[in-house]
């Protein structure tokens, strides 16, 4: 326990050092809500702009510390041999691999965060309808797409690389997904496309569970589905 | 005491065969060197002995564990100082102790370590703002961190100008003095003839010759350890 504390809180300080991911983590979407909100009409349907803006920048979080920061720290430290050297202490890899994965998420709870205080605090953001609906949401949107992510960081051999990889997937997913731009005013057919990536499950079921409305069954277990597979390919493929 | 018994240790690399039947012992509480060229497979032989690697052939016990089937208690006793291993760039000397005495049940006090080995004034610096000497400084803490009785140091000192590597030397004399073992890979004759209470050089993946300095020297009939070596391994002077 002691162990997993200490990598968890220094891998959070590291992430947070790096000017690159703390800016696309925490600064560049709140700016995004910022400038968003500055002609924000309510949706089509009549949703006010926040209410559905905030939920869908969080899944931009998500997806930045889990699929782009997570897999590049991982083969950054294989590149540079620092798992090797991490391998030559008793320390358990469950624990460290566990840790990594909680420093990261924790970067997107704080991301998240962010966007909720500036929605609250300026942009009357109203409370979610569902709370316990949104919390889970989060949590599986952020366990499937980092389980991609940690089955890249254990394929991908360089650093860069996996920050390549990283970035193309998730450029494309949050345009077409609907984290970026809202699902009502996509046309057909780019709604269809985006609904085939990995990330349109979670911006459906935390939009759910924000408005209060029902989440099919059937989105929260493909986030599961794409947990355990993406996840369990991972961790057999690991490579120090 | 023997602390370390290898007999017939092989592993291959693809085609490659990097060690060839190499057997060694070391006793508790000296200074053994395992010197030798670059590519002799000095440093798979060290990564087999912690657990880094899995041997194709030969049996190995380090304190009377398997390196493989007890991999973690051996670690919970064993420094290990990597020839290939780094720390993330923007970790502090601190944290970094800190972290990896976390991984111990019985670890050294780390702050007393960072004192001992001169890191205190540089406890916030970033490991990428470290010079050389400094970063090998840091990498002798963490492998003395988990207050171990073995300590394998690889190639502590490449890269080192002179009187950095003067310095180290000291230091490893202070870890004997400790009571710990330690086991100094290098392939700077000059740095085993100094430090090593026994050395074995290996050669193309075997032990060339095995003892004393003084008494390599001897078999060698020259007048230092470097000198032994290229009698000993039939090896020309480039
Ligand atoms: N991971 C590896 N894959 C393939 N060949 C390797 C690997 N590691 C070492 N070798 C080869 O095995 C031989 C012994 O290497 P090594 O144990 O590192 O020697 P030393 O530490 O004495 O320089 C060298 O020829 C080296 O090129
Ligand atoms: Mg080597």
């Amino acid at each position: 326990m002691r162990g997993l504390r200490q990598v968890t809180a220094v891998e959070l300080k590291l992430i947070m050092r790096d000017p690159m991911s703390a800016f696309f983590a925490l600064a560049f979407p709140a700016l995004m809500l910022a400038v968003k909100m500055r002609s924000g009409r309510p949706l089509p349907g009549g949703l006010p702009a926040i209410d559905a803006t905030v939920p869908m920048l969080s899944v931009f979080v998500i997806g930045l510390a889990g699929l782009v920061v997570l897999p590049a720290t991982l083969a950054q430290y294989r590149e540079r041999r620092v798992l090797k050297r991490l391998r030559a202490t008793p320390a358990s890899s469950t624990m460290l691999f566990g840790s990594q994965w909680i420093a990261h998420m924790l970067l997107a709870v704080l991301g998240t965060a962010l966007l909720i205080v500036i929605g609250l605090a300026f942009f009357g953001l109203a409370a979610p309808a569902n709370p316990g609906g949104v919390v889970l949401a989060w949590v599986l949107g952020a366990l499937s797409l980092s389980s991609i992510g940690l089955l890249l960081g254990a394929l991908v051999p360089s650093g860069r690389g996996a920050t390549v990889i990283g970035l193309s997937l998730f450029f494309p997913m949050v345009f077409l997904s609907g984290a970026m731009i809202p699902r009502e005013t996509m046309s057909g057919s780019m709604r269809a496309i985006g609904d085939l990536t990995p990330m349109a499950p979670a911006v459906q079921a935390i939009r759910d569970g924000w408005a209060g409305d029902a989440t099919s069954p059937l989105t929260l277990g493909v986030m599961v589905a794409i947990s355990v597979i993406a996840g369990g390919v991972a961790v057999k493929a690991f490579r120090w | 005491m023997t602390v370390i018994e290898i007999d017939g240790l092989r592993k291959s690399y693809k085609t490659h065969e990097a060690v060839r039947g190499v057997s060694l012992k070391v006793e508790k509480g000296e200074i053994f060197g395992i010197a030798g060229p670059n590519g002799a497979g000095k440093t798979t032989v060290v990564e087999c002995a912690t657990g880094l690697r899995r041997p194709d052939g030969g049996t190995l016990r380090v304190l009377g564990l398997d390196p493989r089937s007890d991999r973690r208690a051996l670690l919970q006793r064993v420094g290990v100082q990597l020839q290939e291993a780094a720390l993330p760039d923007a970790i502090k000397v601190e944290e970094a102790l800190r972290m990896y005495a976390s991984f111990y049940d019985k670890p050294a006090d780390w702050r007393e370590l960072m004192d001992e080995w001169g890191l205190a004034d540089r406890r916030r610096a970033g490991f990428a703002s470290l010079s050389g000497g400094w970063k090998q400084r840091l990498f002798i803490a963490l492998a003395l961190v988990g207050d171990p009785e073995v300590v394998f140091l690889d190639e502590l000192t490449t890269g080192l100008d002179p009187s950095a590597r003067r310095t180290t030397w000291g230091l490893i004399r202070a870890m004997r003095e400790r009571g710990v073992t330690v086991v100094l890979v290098t392939h700077f004759m000059d740095e085993a003839e100094a430090l090593c209470d026994r050395i074995a050089i290996i050669d193309e993946g075997r032990v060339a010759a095995e003892g004393t300095p003084s008494r390599l020297i001897i078999e060698g009939r020259s007048d230092s350890l470097e000198n032994a070596y290229f009698a000993l391994t039939g090896k020309e002077m480039a």
